[in-house]
C-alpha cells in the first residue's frame, strides 16, 4: 500500500524557510475527503488546533492506521517523549512547545473550557459513533465503503469491520450498556443526549464567533472536529445532521473554521464532489477492480486444481494420461486387466 | 421504552404528587457500598432534600441488581422506580419540582457541562482508583464489593465486575494513564470548579441547583472515606473554597438530624471505606 505524505507548510513557514524543519514534530492523522482535512473527528481536533496555534507540524495523512508510530490515529511523534495519540495529550505536548490557543483565556474560562469538552465527550461523542459506525445504513454506505476503498488491499477487507466492532464496544462501554445494538430505541436514547448537548453548545456561543471572543482556542476545535464531519458528509439517515443544520450559529462556525483555518480543503471539496469524486471513483477503481477480478479469479482456479489434485481425481488423470493411449493401442489387454 | 410510553410516564408523574413512602436504595453503607456509588447516592440524597421532598435510605445487598438501569442509587417513588441523577431531575421536574427554572439558557448550558465535567473526571478517577489500582483493588474494593456473597461467588463477580470497569477505561483512553495522572486529572477538574465557584455560596450565586448537589456528593465522600493513601481528598482540600462549600451544605441540608441517628449523623462520621 502507497503511504501518501502531504507535507503541509504552514504561512509561518514559507516565510522562514525551512530552518527548523529538522527539529519538527510529525503528526499522522486520517487523510480527508468530502471538503474536510481529515474524515477522523479526533485528527480534525489536532489539525484545527495546530492551525489555530500556527504549530509547525509536519503532517502526514494517512489512510492507515498500522503506519502510524502508536498504531492508531492520530499520532503525533516527538524526539524527546515519544509518541502519543490521544487528543487531549497532543494538544498538552503543542502547548507546552508554547503553542498555546488557551493563553489569553481568565481562569474561569479555562474551567469552562473543561467543563464543555466533558459535555461533549459525554453526550456528543457516543451519537457520533452510532450514526458513522452503528446505524447499519449509514455504515455500509458511506463509512465502509470509504475506509474500503481508501485503505490499502489486504487491509481494507478486515479493517472497517474490526473498527466497527472496536467502536460499538466502545459506546457500549462509555454507556454502561453492555447490550446496546443499532436500533430505535437506542438511536432515539443516543440522538436526544446529542441534540441536547448541540442546543447547550449552540446557546453558549450564540452570536459570537468563536466561543470565547475572537480568537480561536481548544474549546473551539474540539467543537469543529466532532461537528464538521456531521455537516460535510452526506448519510442517508442523517436525523442528527438535520439538527445541527437547524442551529444556524453552531453551523456557521463549524464552516468559517473551515474556511478560515483549512482553505485548499474548501477549494477541493467543492470541485472533488462536482467532477471527480463520482466520475473518478468508477474511473480510478477500475484496474483495481480488474486486478480484484482477476486475482478472484485465479484464486478459484487455484483452488479447484488443487482440491482436484489432493482428492483422488488424480486417478483420472492416472487414467486419462494412461487410458487413451492404451485404449488406442489395443482394447483387449485392458479388458483382460479388469477381468483378472 | 417508546415514545408513546414515556409521554404517558411522565403525564403521571406530573399527575400525582410527591409521597410520603419514596425510599432510595443503595448498597449496605457499613461493609458493602464503594466510593463512586456512595458519591452518586449522596448526589441524589442531596438534591432531594434541597427540593424538600422526603426520601427513605434503604441499605440493600442486592440494590445493583433491583435498579432497572444496573446502576445505584435508584428511588422508588409510588409506582415508579427510577435509578440515577439525571433521570432523578427530570423525574422531579415532572412533578413540578426543580431546581435549575431560575437560570438563563447560557447559566443552564454551562451548568449541565459542569455536571458532566464531575461525571467524566471525577466519577471516573473514583473508579479508576477503586478498580484499576491494584493496591486498593485487592486491599479495599473488590472485598467490600462483594461481601454479601460467599465463595466462590464473590470472586467470580468481583472480578467480573474489576474486568468491565478495566474495559471501560480502555475504552475511553484512560488504561494508559498512570496514578499520578489520575491524581493530576482530580486536581484539574476541582480547580475548575473552584474557580467557577469563586466566593459564591452556590455555583449560580444564591440558589442551590444540581450541579450543587452533584458536587457536594463527590466532594463530601471523597474526603470522609479513608482509602489506601489520602493522596484523593489531599488534592480536594488545596481548594479552601470546595472545602467551605461542602461545610455550607452539609450544615444547611444535613444538620437537622445530626441528632437523630438517621441520615445525617452517619454522613457527619463518613461513610467509610474501612
Amino acid at each position: 500500500g502507497p503511504l501518501i505524505c502531504v507535507p503541509e507548510l504552514l504561512p509561518c513557514e514559507r516565510l522562514f524557510g525551512f530552518v527548523k524543519m529538522a527539529a519538527l514534530l510529525e503528526l499522522f492523522c486520517w487523510k480527508g475527503s468530502w471538503g474536510l482535512p481529515s474524515v477522523d473527528s479526533d485528527s480534525l481536533v489536532v489539525l484545527a488546533y495546530a492551525r489555530f496555534t500556527g504549530a509547525p507540524l509536519k503532517i502526514h495523512k494517512i489512510s492507515n492506521p498500522w503506519r502510524s508510530p502508536t498504531g492508531s490515529l492520530p499520532a503525533l511523534k516527538t524526539k524527546e517523549e515519544g509518541s502519543f495519540s490521544h487528543p487531549s495529550k497532543i494538544i498538552i505536548h503543542l502547548r507546552k512547545q508554547k503553542y498555546n490557543a488557551d493563553y489569553d483565556l481568565s481562569a474561569k474560562e479555562g474551567a469552562d473550557t473543561l467543563a464543555f469538552i466533558s459535555l461533549l465527550e459525554e453526550k456528543l461523542v457516543p451519537a457520533l459513533i452510532y450514526t458513522l459506525w452503528i446505524d447499519s445504513k449509514n455504515y455500509v454506505e458511506v463509512t465502509r465503503r470509504w475506509y474500503a476503498e481508501n485503505i490499502s488491499f489486504p487491509l481494507n477487507f478486515f479493517l472497517p469491520s474490526r473498527m466497527q466492532h472496536q467502536q460499538l464496544e466502545r459506546v457500549r462501554l462509555m454507556r454502561g450498556d453492555g447490550a446496546l445494538e443499532a436500533g430505535e430505541e437506542a438511536e432515539k436514547e443516543l440522538y436526544r443526549d446529542a441534540q441536547e448537548c448541540m442546543n447547550l453548545l449552540s446557546q453558549r456561543l450564540s452570536s459570537n464567533k468563536f466561543f470565547f471572543g475572537d480568537s480561536p482556542s481548544s474549546l473551539d476545535a474540539y467543537v469543529f472536529g466532532h461537528l464538521v464531519p456531521l455537516l460535510k458528509i452526506k448519510l442517508p439517515n442523517s436525523r442528527l445532521q438535520q439538527h445541527l443544520k437547524a442551529l444556524d450559529n453552531l453551523s456557521n462556525f463549524c464552516t468559517n473554521i473551515l474556511s478560515l483555518y483549512f482553505p485548499s480543503e474548501g477549494q477541493e471539496g467543492v470541485s472533488r464532489p462536482a467532477s471527480s469524486s463520482q466520475e473518478g471513483s468508477d474511473f480510478d477503481h477500475e484496474p483495481y477492480k480488474r486486478r480484484k477480478q482477476l486475482l478472484s479469479v485465479l484464486v478459484a482456479v487455484a483452488a479447484m486444481l488443487s482440491y482436484a489434485l489432493l482428492s483422488g481425481i488424480v486417478a483420472i488423470e492416472h487414467v486419462q494420461e494412461e487410458g487413451p493411449a492404451r485404449g488406442a493401442a489395443s482394447i483387449g489387454p485392458a479388458q483382460e486387466e479388469e477381468e483378472d | 421504552m417508546s415514545l408513546a410510553a414515556e409521554a404517558f410516564v411522565s403525564q403521571i408523574a406530573a399527575a400525582e404528587p410527591w409521597p410520603q413512602n419514596a425510599t432510595l436504595y443503595q448498597p449496605l453503607r457499613e461493609d458493602q457500598i464503594l466510593l463512586s456509588d456512595c458519591a452518586s447516592s449522596l448526589a441524589v440524597q442531596a438534591y432531594l432534600r434541597m427540593c424538600g421532598l422526603p426520601v427513605r435510605v434503604c441499605c440493600r445487598a442486592n440494590a445493583e441488581y433491583m435498579s432497572p438501569s444496573g446502576k445505584v442509587p435508584f428511588i422508588h417513588v409510588g409506582n415508579q422506580v427510577v435509578s440515577e441523577l439525571g433521570p432523578i431531575v427530570q423525574f422531579t421536574k415532572a412533578k413540578g419540582h426543580s431546581l435549575s427554572d431560575g437560570l438563563d439558557d447560557v447559566q443552564r448550558a454551562e451548568m449541565k457541562a459542569y455536571m458532566e465535567l464531575v461525571n467524566n473526571m471525577l466519577l471516573t478517577a473514583e473508579l479508576y482508583i477503586q478498580w484499576c489500582d491494584d493496591t486498593t483493588a485487592s486491599e479495599i474494593t473488590r472485598q467490600r464489593y462483594s461481601s454479601p456473597y460467599s465463595w466462590p461467588l464473590n470472586h467470580i463477580l468481583a472480578y467480573q465486575k474489576q474486568w468491565e470497569v478495566r474495559r471501560k477505561m480502555n475504552a475511553i483512553g484512560w488504561a494508559g494513564k498512570g496514578l499520578e495522572q489520575v491524581y493530576e486529572d482530580v486536581s484539574q477538574c476541582c480547580q475548575a470548579l473552584s474557580q467557577r465557584l469563586g466566593t459564591q455560596p452556590f455555583f449560580f450565586n444564591k440558589q442551590p441547583t444540581e450541579l450543587d448537589a452533584l458536587v457536594f456528593g463527590h466532594l463530601f465522600t471523597i474526603l470522609t472515606t479513608r482509602l489506601t493513601t489520602d493522596e484523593l481528598s489531599e488534592r480536594i482540600k488545596s481548594c479552601s473554597n470546595l472545602l467551605s462549600f461542602c461545610r455550607r451544605i452539609e450544615q444547611t441540608y444535613f444538620e437537622e438530624d445530626k441528632d437523630s441517628q438517621s441520615a445525617g449523623s452517619q454522613y457527619s462520621r463518613g461513610p467509610s471505606l474501612f
